[in-house]
């Protein structure tokens, strides 16, 4: 086609700038054919899709998309994205129906022991808590010292059952300590957090402890009042175990050395804790969805 | 026809266009510098430092205004005076106008950087500007439509070239975009704060029909327009076919003005209104196949010089890329195909193959063509602008390579169900894959930047060759005189 052109061909002749010229060449067959066939296109996909407005309403196209309506019922529509959306949900809930109606009528503690059910668990567990979970959770449920417990161990602020898992996402919870830092002297929050460290073993002043103690299970402190006589903890208000080598609230695994486990602890006694805030999903997940979400949590490893 | 007899210099203002392109390497290595820190952001976030100076929602914008105004407005005001002037055989109309479309321009993207990063932004994709910047435009572009046409009255030729016909459509459209995708009402007149005239939407289709048109008029016909001048004036041969540039140009206006909408599918559009963006977008194919076409078949029969000249290769892969973006977009825009690619880097590596492989590309090619010839001397080195082309030819292809792979993994992560009816993936699986693509993106903006330093360099060394012997040949003619 270029040979032909520079031999043949003829220029409009017109020059510009010395030596700008223009071929007359005709139009390109297969380009023109080619420009027909996309109106061709055009006009098709006119046909199928909602397309030229008309009046106060437009041409809908022969395309239909069918849907159950409230009531049960199909329903059928020009095509448009709302039905091909609800379309598309109710497609995916069909397919989810005969597992979460077995979810709902199965006790907790049956549910992972059937291999099926356990395995639509995982695979909508996985994406449940992945998009509501995760983000103060963390992707595997590890958790975060200083913000968010980890769900993977066996230590639980407030129960590890399958009903207590099942009431914290529901209601969400909201953990509370007060704030000692403006009640006592510093020293005697030192002497305080060198006791609280040898309630798991770890080392600290054994004069400043003894002192310790003794704030801590009588009226200057008053900890025993949540933490318990024997420093465990209650689950019924969310109170720390203190015994366990567990931390959330207390960099203690993220201090160098001795002293600084036991000023992390002196940190947390002076300042409180008033973050410990998990939303509630009532009315954003189903009765069903926060169901098959326990038994996940409950199987991370730490369900008791 | 009538011959040049002045020296070309002296008949035309070659001043005006000597700062522009300055000032469009200026940009454009700011702009891709920018560009490649935003890259690294995605794939290495604690490069925002925690503030929000540094945030990728307030450097993107700067990012985009560089390149696209920055370098690419400079480099159009550069070549449409260049083109416009030796093709109509006239001086610029209007000197005082001339000089203030530069101060004026140039302070519209510094203005607009700054504001980006101080964090005013009207949120409106390529019109962030916030509207004290935008009436500045709005005097610029005004002024640079009334030289324009005013040059194109004072030609000396009976016929207006077709490189013009396109320069003057993508002004007069991008007139008509900036004014109407800005109506807005200041808080008051002391706040840079404004609200749009148009809600919901109304107010995403305005935006969109802007949006879209931004790159029809600003990015594809304005640098057709610059592909029509310098491919025919550097192969030395003539444009292959008259015909076929009138029938593109027309078709091309005139289709491109109702595609808009398909950046709206599978929204709160009315479904009727974004099936004629769908069409319309693929009956523009063919128009936007013109230009290439008759790119390429003015090239043809110059083969040979693609051994030898480094300029030519920019030109052709510039033409190539154009073919290979404007068949991809009418693709993306069928609602089916966007369904997978919207919201996904797909979008952004299409984007991308027609901003770094085409706009970027015929720029080059253009301005490697025009700034010897500004400073009557030769490039400085050759070898440069060859080592510049395969630089930016494979920062292009990692970038857009990349891009293709993330974005069908994103669009395919995100819809996958598994036989239980639940999602597969959740969002954060799918950031997570996107992990690597992301580096390999930010390789080859490092390798495109790396490409546009080389010519900042060449550049720099031809006009102070070009300089040194001006000066020489002053001091001589003065010997000579005295």
């Amino acid at each position: 086609m270029a040979d032909k052109s520079s031999s043949l061909v003829q220029t409009t002749g017109h020059v510009w700038d010395g030596d700008l010229q223009e071929f007359n060449n005709p139009l390109p067959v297969w380009w023109t054919y080619t420009f027909y066939a996309t109106m061709v296109f055009a006009v098709v996909y006119w046909l199928i899709y909602p397309s030229w407005p008309v009046g106060k309403s437009f041409l809908p196209g022969m395309s239909h998309v069918t849907y159950k309506n409230s009531a049960g019922q199909d329903e059928s529509w020009h095509w448009n994205t709302r039905s091909k959306l609800l379309k598309e949900m109710q497609d995916a809930d069909v397919a989810q129906k005969p597992y979460f109606d077995k979810l709902a009528a199965l006790p907790y503690d049956k549910i992972a022991k059937d291999p099926d059910l356990n395995s639509f668990m995982l695979s909508a567990g996985k994406s449940l808590f992945s998009d509501n979970c995760a983000a103060c959770h963390q992707a595997g449920g590890q958790g975060k010292i200083g913000f968010f417990p980890n769900l993977t161990d066996d230590d639980w602020i407030y129960g590890g059952s399958y009903d207590k898992i099942n009431e914290t996402i529901t209601d969400g919870r909201h953990g509370y300590m007060p704030p000692f830092g403006e009640a006592l002297e510093a020293a005697q929050i030192d002497d305080l957090a060198n006791y609280v460290a040898t309630l798991s073993g770890l080392k600290a002043d054994a004069a400043k402890a003894s002192r310790g103690k003794e704030m801590f299970h009588g009226q200057t402190g008053a900890c025993y009042y949540c933490h318990g006589d024997n420093a465990k903890g209650r689950q019924d208000i969310g109170s720390a175990n203190l015994t366990d080598k567990v931390w959330l609230w207390a960099d203690v695994p993220g201090a160098a050395n001795d002293a600084g486990k036991v000023t992390a602890i002196a940190k947390v006694i002076a300042s409180g804790v008033n973050k410990g805030v998990m939303p509630t999903w009532k009315g954003r997940l189903s009765p069903q969805q926060i169901k098959l979400l326990t038994v996940y949590v409950h199987e991370l490893g730490g369900g008791k | 026809m009538s011959a040049t007899t002045l020296a070309a210099a002296e008949q035309y203002d070659y001043e005006i266009i000597k700062k522009f392109s300055v000032m469009a390497i200026v940009w454009a290595v700011v702009g891709m510098a920018v560009g490649l820190y935003i890259a690294s952001e995605l794939a290495w976030p604690f490069l925002n430092f925690d503030s929000p100076y540094f945030s990728f929602g307030r450097f993107r914008p700067v990012h985009t205004g560089a390149v696209i105004f920055g370098f690419g407005g400079s480099a159009l005001f550069a070549t449409s005076y260049y083109v416009v002037q030796r093709t109509c055989q006239a001086r610029l109309f209007a000197p005082g106008l001339v000089s203030f479309t530069f101060w004026g321009w140039q302070a519209v993207i510094v203005l607009a950087a700054i504001s980006y990063v101080l964090g005013y932004s009207q949120g409106r994709e390529y019109a962030e500007m916030e509207w004290p910047i935008d009436i500045l435009i709005e005097l610029v572009w005004v002024s640079y439509m009334a030289i324009y046409i005013g040059t194109l009255m004072k030609r000396k030729q009976p016929h207006i070239y077709v490189a013009n016909w396109f320069y003057l459509a993508f002004i007069l459209a991008t007139a008509l975009l900036h004014t109407f995708n800005n109506l807005a009402v200041p808080v008051n007149l002391f706040s840079m704060k404004s609200y749009s005239l148009f809600s919901g939407v109304q107010d995403a289709m305005v935006q969109w029909w802007y949006g879209h048109n931004a790159v029809g008029f600003f990015l594809t016909a304005a640098f057709l327009g610059m592909m029509y001048y310098f491919v025919p004036k550097h192969a030395g041969r003539p444009v292959y076919s008259y015909r076929l540039s009138i029938v593109h140009f027309w078709a091309l206006s005139f289709m491109y003005m109702w595609v808009g909408t398909h950046h709206l599918h599978w929204t709160a559009l009315p479904d009727w209104a974004s099936t004629l963006g769908a069409t319309f977008s693929i009956m523009l194919l063919l128009p936007s196949w013109g230009g290439m076409i008759n790119g390429i078949m003015t090239l043809s029969g110059a083969w040979d010089k693609l051994r030898t000249d480094p300029i030519m290769r920019f030109m052709i892969v510039a033409l190539s890329f154009y073919g290979m973006s404007t068949f991809e977009g009418p693709l993306m825009a069928l609602k089916d195909v966007n369904a997978l690619s919207h919201y996904t880097d797909w979008t952004v590596g299409h984007v991308h193959s027609g901003a770094l492989g085409w706009v970027a590309m015929i720029s080059f090619g253009s301005m490697y063509h025009m700034i010897p010839r500004l400073w009557k001397t030769e490039m400085y080195s050759v070898k440069l602008i060859n080592i510049h082309f395969w630089l930016a030819t494979i920062g292009v292809l990692l970038y857009i390579t990349a891009m293709w792979i993330s974005g069908i993994s994103q669009g395919l992560m995100w819809r996958a169900f598994d036989d239980y009816g639940n999602l597969q993936y959740s969002f954060v699986e799918s950031v997570a894959a996107m992990h690597p693509f992301y580096v390999m993106r930010a390789i080859g903006g490092m390798f495109f930047l790396s490409g546009m330093l080389t010519m900042a360099y060449n550049v720099f060394q031809t006009i102070r060759q070009g300089v040194r012997a001006a000066e020489v040949e002053s001091v001589r003619a003065a010997t000579a005189t005295a």
